[in-house]
């Protein structure tokens, strides 16, 4: 039970008994409420990313055809075959029948299916976001904590300072500094330290833990690069909120029970904090998926970002609407379940 | 291509019939932008439905001295030996090409000693290249041309005038104006780096069969001077810096459309910008992306634009597509035009040169060509950029490159024929999956880094508040 609850249980004694009661009588309604809303959010997503991406003035049948010998009556029987000259109506019902029996189509520029090329670039992403955000989150949240329970020290001003100027380095270029320094060698740091590019070695043949020790290789320069330029958020977010309850009441009482300052701290002051940290994690978590094209570019990684920026330049419409619904539905499943664990962690939530 | 029959009367000849003649038949099967020819042996036991049979199980059904036996999205592709290849086998085992999506990426695979071989280089990093031990850097003529199109009056099949060009361009004294305030010497050595040629003919440098240059009458050099006194023989007096037109009273006002992912287009821009300034023209820059360009070029929504082209040793879909019959229909659709040029004179030696078997004669009819594009300036050629390559020497040996022009550039190689002979050497040859050689090929993309950083950026700063 955290400090909050207990300051709202003290001033109004029968909200003790009814709390636990509040909380099993409403999590299924509180949970059928979010998802609805989930799914709405959805629908409206698939309406908006439909408009978006046919009404871009864009002709994908000459882009697709440009280089390739092609006479016209060739380009109108592409355009058929690929459904370019069906009407809009009939090709948005096409569009959400498909997403919502999960079948997204053929790509037009790779002549496979839209499942199987995100399904193949999913994994690559999730390990180089998932891995640097958990980097990111446990650097962050500690130099936050440190940094805004002793702010102003020297401490707080390096680590404040130092993420700071790497939040506001241009990813790409910081990317490709470390990739050159850790590639080609620059003074003590030897030639080929680390891989330029992939995310394994071709041709590389050994046991299973083999092939995980050069993934992990392969993965260690562009993690680094994510994790350089993102935990500066989550050090200035839990900074500012350890801040904000620095001089909150029930820290003094804590004190005054003759609590450690490291107890104060991590049983009072981090639980308290940590909220706005939460739905700054998994906000990123859905966004990140999309904005990481940069590292992706840089350490030729083959992840989402790039096929969607491969799509676009065509543009390859089902391969767009395909990772465009990925990457939405990826921001809604995260906020589902922020506001799901909000209910774990914040009592004010549940008692709403 | 029109085939009326195909035939293969034994195992080392086959007939194919067209129903027209067609000059362009023994660059059917040149590899590597044609249909190479497949025995029927060798892809009946693994092709059930022709008709549908889409070539993506490995090892695929192809023709060459390697076989594509692997494939990992958006990293590398692995070929194996062909051990039966009718030219003989070839000397490495595996070739692995790897995909490398950044530029700087490449160079720095190179010199780490990660990959043995890339193309495509960037002329940037090309020179940082030159000079280093075990590396040899070199440049292939080039088979791509760079330049800009001017809209002479976008019109469809029958004529009717279409999209929102200005009308004033069809004017061929403006156009010509225009092609002589274009510096190519400086936009080869600013742009390339030096590594590159002016732009002349239609048709790229590396194919000396269809050479052409202009007869010295007919040369347009740089000339701002020339430029002016043409357009004020012409009529277009100046009011202030600018030129108007004496019929509207309008400002001497275009729009020059640029490839919003293409870095030279962002280069060149300014250049051109300030050389038609000075002879009284005013270009206004819209950036667009590559297929927004195209739908735009297509209903005719422009007046200039960057252009660029390459082609195979056939030059015959870059010379189709200034044909009156790639304009579009009435309706702006089924055109498939580069700059919607159209002259009979042109399209009656298209034909010509569709028939001429005798590769010195279709050589005169496509330079006569070549010619009437010249002069009539709707697609002004910048340069030709050579294409860049390096080869790691301490990795590769008896890698193919032909012999040095005069200028130091090395003629045009097909990739095969490249590596055929190559042999690994060092490193690579004690992998215990046989001898292999890494290649790297940059994708060419240029992601609009800044872009998405700033856009990322703001997001975040709305989520802070």
């Amino acid at each position: 039970m955290t400090d909050a609850l207990a300051a709202e249980l003290a001033a109004d004694p029968g909200a003790a008994a009814s709390a636990p009661r509040w909380y099993r009588s409403s999590f299924w309604p509180y949970l059928a409420a979010k998802l609805l809303g989930a799914a709405i959010s959805f629908l409206v997503m698939l309406v908006i990313g439909f408009t978006i991406f046919n009404v871009m003035p864009s002709d994908p049948v000459a882009t697709l055809t440009r280089q390739h010998p092609t006479s016209p009556s060739q380009m109108a029987a592409l355009r058929k075959q690929l459904g370019v000259d069906l009407p809009v109506w009939h090709r948005f019902v096409n569009f959400v029948g498909h997403t919502l029996t999960g079948n997204l189509g053929d790509s037009w520029q790779y002549h496979q299916s839209v499942g199987s090329l995100i399904t193949e670039r999913l994994w690559p992403t999730v390990l180089l976001i998932g891995s640097a955000t958990v980097i990111s989150v446990v650097l962050g949240l500690w130099l936050g904590i440190r940094s805004g329970w002793r702010h102003g020290s020297f401490f707080d001003r390096a680590s404040s300072g130092v993420s700071l100027v790497l939040w506001s380095v241009p990813t790409f270029w910081l990317g490709l500094i470390l990739l050159v320094i850790f590639t080609t060698g620059v003074g003590p740091i030897p030639t080929n330290l680390f891989p330029a590019g992939l995310m394994s070695t071709p041709g590389y043949s050994g046991p299973w833990i083999a092939h995980v020790g050069d993934t992990i290789h392969h993965l260690i320069l562009p993690c680094l690069t994510l994790v350089l330029v993102i935990f500066a958020q989550y050090v200035t977010i839990m900074r500012s909120s350890i801040i904000d309850e620095l001089g909150a009441p029930y820290l003094l009482t804590a004190r005054a029970k003759g609590l450690r300052d490291d107890d104060v701290r991590r049983k009072h002051a981090v639980p308290n904090a940590l909220l706005p940290s939460v739905t700054v994690i998994f906000l990123q978590l859905g966004t990140v998926l999309a904005g990481t094209i940069t590292v992706e570019t840089v350490y030729s990684w083959p992840g989402l970002g790039f096929l969607t920026f491969q799509a676009l330049q065509i543009p390859d419409l089902p391969l767009l609407e395909g990772t465009f619904v990925v990457l939405s539905g990826a921001v809604i499943v995260m906020n589902l379940l922020a506001d799901m664990l909000y209910r774990v962690l914040d009592p004010r939530v549940r008692a709403q | 291509m029109t085939f009326a029959s195909v035939t293969a009367p034994d195992d080392s000849t086959l007939i194919v019939k067209t129903k027209t003649p067609q000059a362009n038949m023994p660059y059917v099967s040149v590899a590597p932008n044609t249909t190479p020819i497949v025995p029927q042996h060798i892809w009946e036991s693994k092709v059930k439905d022709l008709k549908n049979f889409r070539n993506t199980d490995f090892p695929v059904v192809g023709y060459g001295p390697w076989k594509l036996v692997g494939y990992k999205p958006d990293q590398y592709t692995t070929l194996e030996v062909n051990k039966d290849y009718f030219e003989g086998r070839a000397k490495a085992d595996r070739l692995i090409l790897e995909y490398f999506k950044d530029d700087d990426a490449t160079i720095a695979a190179l010199r780490s000693g990660q990959i043995s071989a890339a193309w495509n280089l960037p002329a940037t990093g090309y020179k940082t290249l030159q000079g280093l031990k075990d590396l040899m850097p070199y440049q292939q003529i080039a088979t791509r041309w760079t330049g800009v199109e001017i809209n002479p009056g976008a019109k469809s099949r029958t004529g009717k005038p279409l999209g929102t060009g200005n009308p004033i361009l069809a004017d061929p004294k403006l156009r010509l104006a225009m092609a002589y305030a274009i510096d190519r010497e400086t936009l080869v050595k600013k742009v390339l780096n030096g590594l590159g040629t002016p732009g002349v003919g239609y048709v790229p440098p590396a194919y000396k069969q269809w050479a052409w240059t202009p007869a010295s009458a007919d040369a347009i050099t740089f000339d701002l001077a020339k430029a002016n006194s043409i357009l004020d023989a012409a009529g277009y007096p100046k009011q202030g810096a600018y030129r108007v037109d004496p019929k509207t009273h309008k400002q001497l006002a275009f729009r020059l459309g640029t490839h919003s992912d293409d870095a030279n287009d962002q280069q060149i821009a300014p250049y051109l910008v300030g050389w038609f300034k000075s002879i009284g023209i005013k270009l206004t820059l819209q950036p667009q992306s590559m297929s927004g360009l195209n739908d735009n070029l297509a209903k005719g929504d422009w007046d200039l634009l960057m252009d660029g082209w390459s082609t195979p040793a056939d030059p015959t879909y870059l010379l189709s597509i200034q044909t009156c019959a790639t304009l579009p229909k009435d309706d702006g659709s089924g055109g498939n035009t580069d700059a919607f040029f159209c002259d009979p004179q042109y399209d009656k030696l298209f034909a010509e040169q569709t028939q001429a078997f005798d590769v010195k004669q279709r050589a005169a009819i496509i330079s006569q060509m070549q010619d009437i594009l010249y002069k009539a300036n709707c697609d002004i050629m910048f340069y030709n950029n050579n294409i860049l390559w390096a080869v790691r020497t301490d990795k590769v040996a008896n890698f193919r490159t032909g012999e040095p022009d005069a200028d130091g550039s090395y003629p045009i190689q097909n990739l095969f024929i490249s590596w055929k002979n190559a042999t690994p050497v060092g490193g690579n040859s004690s992998s215990n999956a046989g001898l292999w050689i890494g290649i790297g090929i940059g994708i060419v993309v240029i992601v609009a880094a800044g872009g998405f950083f700033a856009l990322r950026r703001r997001s975040t700063a709305a989520e802070r508040e």
